[in-house]
This record gives C-alpha cells, sequence and structure tokens, in this order.
C-alpha cells in the first residue's frame, strides 16, 4: 500500500523496508528499534519486508562449522537438561554410517598414494563390473544400481589438496571430507561445486579443513557429473560462478 | 543436468526436511535438547554460510551462529509454522544475528565488506541454488526486471549488511542518490511480488 514513496514523509515511509533491508543506522535505527517494540503495524510491516527478501538467503553457500561448535553452544541453552542430556551421543541418525565409511576413507587418505590407489580401483573397477566382493569398506550390503552410493575423490596435479566425497542417493545426502593438503587461508575461502556433464557450476558449500560438509540435496546427482573446489574471496564466489583457480576436482563413480 | 528436477522445485523442502525441522523446533519449544541437537546438525551447515558471508570472517561467524542457536532454543515456541518455513526462520535469525555483531564493530574496523564488496554479476546462476523455492524464484525474476545497480545495493544490504553511505561510496554516488535509488528498487520489487 506504500507504493511510490510521498515526498513529504520519504524517510518514514521507508523506515520498515529500511530496516528490514538492514540500511539505517544511528537515530533512524533508535526509532525503528523503539517503533518495532511499541508500535504493532510497524511490526507486521518489518515482518513483511523481511519475508520478502528472505529468499536471497537461499542464494548463500552453505559451509560447515567447526567440529567441536555444537559443544560450545550446548552449555548455553538455558534450561532443561544438564550437562548430561547436552553431551549424549549423537541422536542423529542416518549421518552415522556415513561418518563411519569416511572416518575409514580418511584412513586412507592420511597417505596419499593409498588415496590414489583407491580412486585407481574404483575407476578399475567401475565399467559394469557386477557388485565388487572385496570392495575395502564395510559398505553393507551392496545396494541395487540407482541407490549405490557416489564417491568422487578430488585431487589436482598441481595441488597436494584432496579431497573424498561420499553421495547417498537414498538421502541425497552428499559428505564432503578434505583428506589433504586444504589450509585455512585468511581471506579465502574454498568453495565447492557441482558441475553437470555439459552444464555450468553450481555452488555448492564452503569446505574447511579437517571438517566434513554435510549437504541435504534436493535434486539428484548423476554418476557423470564432477565436483570442484576453487578458491575464492571468503564466504565463496560473489558471481556464482567460480573466480579463483580449482585446486581439486573429480568425477562422481559408482562404488 | 546432473541435478535431476523431476521433483518440483522445493517439494523434497516442503514435505520432508520441512516436517521434519519443524517437528524438532516443536520438540525444541518443549525444551528437549536432543531436537536441538538434531536441529543444528541438520541446519548449522546452511547457517554458518550466512554468518560467513555477513562478516567474512570465521571467527565471528562461529560467535554470530552459537548466537543463533541460543536464540532459536530461547524463541522456538514462537516460531509459526503456517507463517514461515524452519529453515527460512532459522536463516533470518542467522543473517540478524550476524548484521548485529557487524553492527557493532562497524565504527571499529569495516573490513571483511570487501568480500561482499563486488556483486559483480546478478546472472540467474547465484541465484539457482539447489533448495530453490518458488519463493525464490520468483524473487529473483523480480529482482531481475531492476535496474542492475538496484539489485546489486539490495543483496548488498540484505546479504552484506552495507548501509547506506557504504552503498553510495562503493557506486560513486551521492547519499541521497543511493536512497532514492534503494527505494525506487524496493517499490518495485514490492509491485512486481504481489502481480
Amino acid at each position: 500500500m506504500t507504493g511510490e514513496p510521498d515526498p513529504g514523509g520519504e524517510a518514514r515511509d521507508w523506515l520498515a523496508a529500511e530496516y528490514a533491508l538492514g540500511l539505517l543506522e544511528g537515530d533512524l535505527l533508535a526509532e525503528a528499534r523503539r517503533r518495532l517494540s511499541d508500535d504493532p503495524d510497524f511490526r507486521r510491516e518489518v515482518g513483511e519486508w523481511t519475508g520478502r527478501l528472505a529468499p536471497l538467503l537461499d542464494e548463500v553457500a552453505p559451509a560447515a562449522p567447526p567440529e567441536d561448535l555444537w559443544r560450545r553452544i550446548a552449555p548455553r541453552l538455558a534450561g532443561a537438561g544438564g550437562p548430561a542430556a547436552a553431551h549424549a551421543p549423537a541422536a542423529n541418525d542416518n549421518l552415522a554410517p556415513l561418518q563411519r565409511k569416511l572416518a575409514l576413507w580418511r584412513g586412507y587418505a592420511a597417505a596419499a598414494t593409498a588415496l590414489a590407489a583407491s580412486l585407481a580401483f574404483f575407476l578399475a573397477v567401475r565399467p559394469g563390473e557386477p557388485p565388487v566382493p572385496s570392495a575395502p569398506t564395510p559398505v553393507a550390503p551392496v545396494p541395487a544400481a540407482g541407490s549405490a552410493p557416489l564417491v568422487a575423490m578430488m585431487e589436482s596435479k598441481d595441488s597436494p589438496v584432496r579431497l573424498v566425497a561420499t553421495y547417498e542417493p537414498a538421502s541425497r545426502s552428499l559428505v564432503v571430507m578434505p583428506a589433504a593438503g586444504l589450509a585455512r587461508a585468511a581471506g579465502h575461502s574454498h568453495q565447492l561445486w557441482l558441475i553437470p556433464a555439459g552444464g555450468a557450476p553450481h555452488p555448492l558449500g564452503i569446505v574447511t579443513p579437517d571438517t566434513p560438509l554435510r549437504l541435504a540435496l534436493s535434486g539428484a546427482l548423476a554418476p557423470d557429473a564432477t565436483l570442484a573446489v576453487s578458491v575464492e574471496p571468503t564466504g565463496g564466489s560473489p558471481t556464482g560462478l567460480p573466480t579463483g583457480p580449482v585446486i581439486a576436482s573429480g568425477k562422481l563413480v559408482r562404488t | 543436468m546432473g541435478l535431476n528436477m523431476d521433483l518440483p522445485a522445493g517439494a523434497l523442502r516442503e514435505s520432508g526436511e520441512r516436517l521434519r525441522l519443524a517437528e524438532a523446533l516443536a520438540s525444541v519449544a518443549a525444551g528437549d535438547k536432543s531436537a536441538m541437537k538434531e536441529l543444528y546438525a541438520r541446519t548449522s551447515p546452511k547457517l554458518f554460510g550466512i554468518c560467513l558471508r555477513v562478516l567474512g570472517s570465521e571467527a565471528e561467524a562461529e560467535e554470530a551462529l552459537q548466537e543463533t542457536y541460543v536464540a532459536a532454543w530461547r524463541k522456538a515456541g514462537a516460531f509459526d509454522s503456517g507463517r514461515a518455513s524452519p529453515i527460512t526462520w532459522l536463516a533470518i535469525i542467522a543473517r540478524n544475528k550476524a548484521i548485529d555483531r557487524l553492527r557493532l564493530r562497524r565504527p571499529i574496523a569495516p573490513d571483511g565488506l570487501d568480500s561482499v564488496a563486488a556483486i559483480a554479476d546478478d546472472s540467474p546462476s547465484a541465484a539457482d541454488a539447489l533448495e530453490q523455492a518458488d519463493e525464490a524464484r520468483r524473487l529473483s525474476v523480480c529482482l531481475e526486471t531492476l535496474d542492475s545497480v538496484q539489485s546489486r545495493a539490495i543483496r548488498g544490504a540484505f546479504l552484506g549488511g552495507a548501509s547506506y553511505p557504504e552503498l553510495a561510496a562503493r557506486e560513486g554516488v551521492p547519499l541521497g542518490t543511493m536512497k532514492s535509488w534503494v527505494r525506487r528498487g524496493l517499490s518495485r520489487l514490492k509491485t512486481c511480488l504481489e502481480s
């Protein structure tokens, strides 16, 4: 209903939108906060603007927080439940099998040669072979072709960086584990990309050293797609496409 | 495309994930810490990404993320599944916590803004996220109808925490010009979204 601003009370008309957008400072910010607490119409208007703009947050690439962050949050939760509850074993869930597999792969990755060997192994047995009886992982009964997990070993001749990605089609969960060479660098993030065969890169998230990045995808991944990691400004490429060098890449293959 | 979009966009989120998160939030509202832990496991990469994008510093993003989940724990009872999806509700909390931190440090150290300073290209691919729902697509379509400087300013403010003076400095225009650009942009955006 505010349509075009009327010249007289322009600043006032836009206060809710500008507050929602985060533009206000100083006196106007103070006024907005005051009205937020005692003006229901203003509060509703801010809510409407926030709702309109919130889909922008979908553009932001996910990034794995440090592994120990939950342990810092749990004690800060007021109310019920003692430290025992807070530190109970993970009540979740379907990630556990993947974590176990990743732990195993991380073991491999300790030696880059072992990683390269396992990559060669996966590739060697891939073409139309029946389930691999001697697969070096305790991957429970090999599921039907369409639901078999996919794996990508990401690497590059020009960098020491190695990452291992596993994708579970049933849950559409993708877990990316930095295995070697990834270092924290001020002013840079390492961004993960999905490159469908013959398609443009999609940003998937930010990978950080020593921390698995877990993603729940809403679309299915095909085995011919490539995963890659590039060096980008902190927080990810501002353009939605890779802007820096690719330090590791690898194709998704069936396990 | 490697992405098989035979499901309607956002269908998974609507049905499965959304429901699970809504249930987890309901349990959290009842004081269930294990539900809180599940909520954290499912949503923290998304929310950490938002904090990192706004703040441009991992250390600060970690602080903002902690504040986000403490706030979610306290406010879970106020979540209304009829008004917002759980992930949107959480994403807004994360974004607001990150912006609050940005405001606190701004007078001292306005660094980190560089990382979001040049959203050079408003191509749809930037918004072509895997979780894109209908509303996200509508917003991005409507942003495309604005002048590029307007959509750049709106993204820079909402996602990057930029203030009017910062936006004006980036574009090299007077403050008043930037204000009227943004307001005109918001006005057109609203009209487009309501059409």
